[in-house]
């Protein structure tokens, strides 16, 4: 049985697809406002661990990346209302759209580190914000991009859930490869030692602006597809606010598994809706659970499970 | 535009200006001399101007209860960041700067729904004291009294802190180990009192910020969100840990908002940030900083 | 000549580091550079690695100008170093330590889509057997012994193949069995490999034993040049340095 655990939660496909074959079957057994939690859930998750590429892979700090969730959901928001553009082609257009945005933006912060890099994303961050406040002919401002149309085909939840589904599978997958590619490993040398990896040839500013980048155009798939099932984008959505709840969804879940953001995410959102169904001040609960784990449990919740995993494999003298 | 209205503009800018240099201070405070950025910088300056109504709501029989809710307000708040410091903060000292802000930005949370439960999320006021309130002739345009408290008040502050950093033994101490704190260890320095101290009485120059602008702004749990990040970009702008940069920031950020309102309203919102992202990439270590890396 | 060094200088704010420092090393020597702390051998290292611009002076390297390039691109002429404090990947496992120095070298480091732990399994698996850490090849960098990552750190500097190999201070930090070790792993390596090696030390034991030519660096100048026996017999090295060591 424990081999059959270990199995599950190391390297290899068997837990992923174990969790995604319980995610399809999901919606035959809870109501339809869990299935919509879900939805969210399933955004939250594709944008964290974008940002997770930063700062769990790459040791960069962004402040600033709901900027990219933001410019993918207003993409497509306004391509489907102002321009009547296809749903695909509005979702396809969204993480392109967020790229660039990344590529202007990280340009400039990848020249900078540590604190200076994280208050550079969070300036651009807020800039972005204000623009989408402010420009009002273009994003109508605080209103905000309402009655976005529903994609045909996707008309219910549980319809679009299938489809956020897809676009998990596909996005943490490709994230995943993305990770596990010597890409993704000098981008880990790099978080890990800086001046050495330069020293093995490596143009580290490079290396670091293509993390951004791709990090920016996953958070725009995240964007898009809440754009999508929410039917309406609202400046917010740029506010270093939802930057710091994808940090604290990734911190919850573990910084240094690929699919603690993903583990977070679920824990956030369900958390959320039990707590704030008995309690009114879901900030303090929040608060508290984050001082906890960042003093005592670093690793988040993912991190601990492993630790406890090891632990047992250890006792049982079962290998290193 | 006319003189008389320019000036005016630039006394608002200024008393601005002087309520951030209190403010910002503080956060800059910590960060030189403990390397600590204190997201909840904000969430202190909230709790000043809610002690500061708190005394006023309590003690509505005595007169001058502003004035003792702007002494115990900021002590109150000083004494729980004191608190904090010993009991949590000082864990994570040795962490990278993500811990620190995680951690900091938990109390954010914490202090927003405790606010909340004890004083609900309507807005509150304190009545200006009758000593400050009523306006000043100058030039045709009138000006607030509160607003020149303000502008004397903040340079008061910062000479008070000037002559601490300088004069004092503690003030040195603060200096030696913002510039090598592994040196001051070294030497035998007690660098954990000093860390609480620092911390304490950056929390004040937080709380005093909040109780000084309790007359004039709606307080309410949303005002730790703006500031914090305001504050962040005076202390960039004018060098993180740089006193005298703080005090360049300060007042150039009021000046920039008080000008930005009047050319370009609309746009007003985003020159901070322009501000503080060029700053970044032209002169990252602020205007008045030290290129330490 | 390998590498000819001519009148290299470096001034901090004054104080002179490196001062007019010329000297040549011969393919296949092992040259040590010894001297009091402060005497500059980092900065000279730095100054050679490109870590740093020098004020004065050239490099050359196989009679190519090498001064004042960047670390990246000197690595690529196929010179390595190590650091005085331990450099590896410390979150990173052992075998992936070597791996991504050789995806490096390789140039595969910017492939995006593919999977690395298919890629250089048997490069980095003879380089782990070469520093004899082979069995130790999933275990979490960080959590080695310091000598074991000194070994470590040491493999990634191979992975490039180098020409040219420079150590700064590699036994720093050892117990005198990790030492000797580690000196006969060096020894082993340069011999097989034809590497040239230029190392800073402080064990002297290590030095004279391991070094053919020993350069004595005071104050940011040579003060002596030689064999290892005509070092131990000069005597103003005796004052300044041996001295001190005693």
């Amino acid at each position: 049985m424990k081999n059959f655990v270990l199995k599950l939660l190391g390297p290899g496909p068997l837990g992923p697809v174990l969790a995604l074959v319980f995610l399809i079957f999901l919606p035959l057994f809870i109501g339809e406002s869990w299935v919509s939690l879900m939805v969210e859930m399933i955004a939250l998750a594709i944008f964290a661990t974008s940002l997770n590429i930063l700062i769990g892979y790459g040791g960069m700090v962004s402040f600033g990346h709901a900027a990219y969730y933001g410019i993918g959901a207003y993409t497509y928001a306004l391509l489907l209302t102002k321009a009547g553009a296809p749903f695909l082609l509005a979702m396809v257009a969204a993480p392109i759209l967020s790229a660039l945005g990344a590529l202007m933006i990280g340009w400039f912060c990848v020249r900078l580190s540590h604190i200076y890099f994280s208050m550079l994303t969070l300036a651009f961050g807020q800039i972005v914000f204000a623009v989408a406040l402010q420009w009002y002919g273009f994003t109508r401002g605080d209103n905000g991009i309402t009655e976005i149309p529903f994609p045909p085909l996707l008309q219910s939840t549980q319809r679009f859930y299938y489809f956020a589904l897809v676009v998990l599978a596909l996005s943490l997958w490709g994230m995943k490869r993305i990770v596990d590619s010597p890409f993704g490993k000098t981008l880990q040398a790099l978080r890990d030692n800086p001046l050495r990896t330069e020293f093995m040839g490596i143009n580290v500013r490079l290396y670091s602006l293509m993390a951004f980048v791709i990090a920016g155009a996953f958070a725009g798939i995240g964007g898009a597809l809440f754009a999508a099932f929410n039917h309406n984008v609202f400046p917010t959505f740029m506010h270093w606010g939802k930057s710091t709840e994808a940090l604290v969804v990734t911190l919850l879940g573990g910084m240094f598994h690929f699919f603690g953001p993903s583990v977070g995410s679920i824990l956030l959102i369900f958390l959320d809706k039990i707590v704030t169904s008995y309690l009114r001040y879901w900030s303090f609960v929040l608060g508290i659970l984050l001082a906890l784990m960042v003093l005592f449990f670093r690793g988040g919740f993912s991190g601990y499970v492993m630790e406890r995993l090891n632990a047992m494999g250890a006792k049982r003298g079962e290998g290193r | 535009m006319d003189f008389s209205a320019f000036f005016m503009q630039f006394l608002s800018g200024l008393s601005q200006g002087m309520l951030m240099v209190i403010i910002a201070s503080g956060l800059s405070l910590v960060f030189g001399t403990m390397n600590i950025l204190n997201f909840a910088h904000g969430s202190f300056y909230m709790l000043g101007a809610y002690f500061c109504f708190a005394a006023v709501t309590l003690l509505p029989q005595i007169s001058g209860n502003f004035w003792i809710g702007l002494i115990l307000g900021p002590l109150a708040v000083a004494g729980i960041g004191g608190l904090i410091e010993r009991n949590v903060l000082r864990r994570i000292y040795s962490r990278h700067l993500l811990d620190q802000l995680l951690l900091t930005y938990a109390f954010v949370l914490i202090f927003d729904d405790v606010v909340k439960m004890i004083w609900g999320i309507d807005f509150q006021s304190v009545r200006m004291p009758a000593v400050l309130s009523g306006k000043l002739d100058i030039l045709n345009r009138s000006l607030p009294y509160y607003d020149l408290f303000l502008i004397l008040m903040g340079p008061l502050i910062l000479v008070g802190l000037y002559l601490l950093l300088q004069k004092t033994r503690i003030g040195r101490m603060m200096r030696a180990t913002a510039s090598d704190a592994e040196m001051m260890l070294a030497l035998g320095g007690n660098v954990r009192a000093l860390f609480n101290r620092v911390f304490i009485l950056g929390v004040w120059l937080g709380g005093m910020g909040g109780a000084l602008i309790s007359p004039q702004a709606a307080i309410s749990p949303g005002m730790a969100v703006s500031i914090i990040v305001e504050s962040f970009i005076v202390v960039v702008i004018g060098g993180l840990g740089s006193f005298w940069g703080t005090l360049l920031g300060a007042f150039i950020f009021g000046q920039f908002n008080a000008f930005g309102i009047l050319f370009l309203p609309r746009m007003a919102i985003i020159f901070p940030f322009v501000l503080m992202a060029l700053v970044l990439i032209i002169r990252p270590w602020g205007l008045l900083g030290r290129p330490e890396d | 000549m390998i590498l000819r060094v001519e009148g290299l200088s470096k001034s901090f704010g004054g104080l002179m580091a490196v001062h007019n420092v010329s000297f040549s090393i011969q393919r296949g020597e092992r040259c040590a550079i010894i001297g009091p702390n402060g005497a500059g051998k980092s900065t000279l290292f730095n100054l050679l690695t490109g870590h740093l611009h020098p004020d004065g002076g050239r490099v050359y390297f196989q009679e190519e100008e090498i001064t004042g390039l960047p670390p990246h691109r000197i690595c690529r002429k196929r010179i390595s170093r190590s650091f005085q404090r331990v450099n590896i990947f410390p979150m990173l496992n052992v075998f992936e330590n070597i791996q991504v120095a050789l995806l490096a070298v390789q140039r595969k480091s910017k492939m995006i889509f593919s999977p690395a732990r298919k890629m250089a399994r048997q490069e980095t698996e003879r380089l782990l057997e070469n520093i004899g850490l082979q069995e130790q090849r999933e275990v979490i960098s960080g959590t080695l012994s310091h000598g074991d990552q000194k070994r470590l750190e040491l493999g990634i500097a191979l992975a490039g193949n180098p020409l040219l190999l420079l150590l700064d201070e590699p036994t720093q930090g050892m117990s005198p069995d990790e030492t000797a070790a580690t000196m006969a792993l060096i020894d082993r390596i340069t011999r097989e490999r034809e590497i040239t090696l230029l190392f800073v030390e402080h064990d002297i034991g290590t030095v004279f034993a391991l070094a053919e030519v020993i350069r004595v660096l005071h104050l940011g100048t040579f003060i002596a040049e030689g064999k290892p026996d005509e070092i131990r017999a000069n005597d103003e090295v005796q004052r300044i340095y041996l001295g001190e060591r005693k």
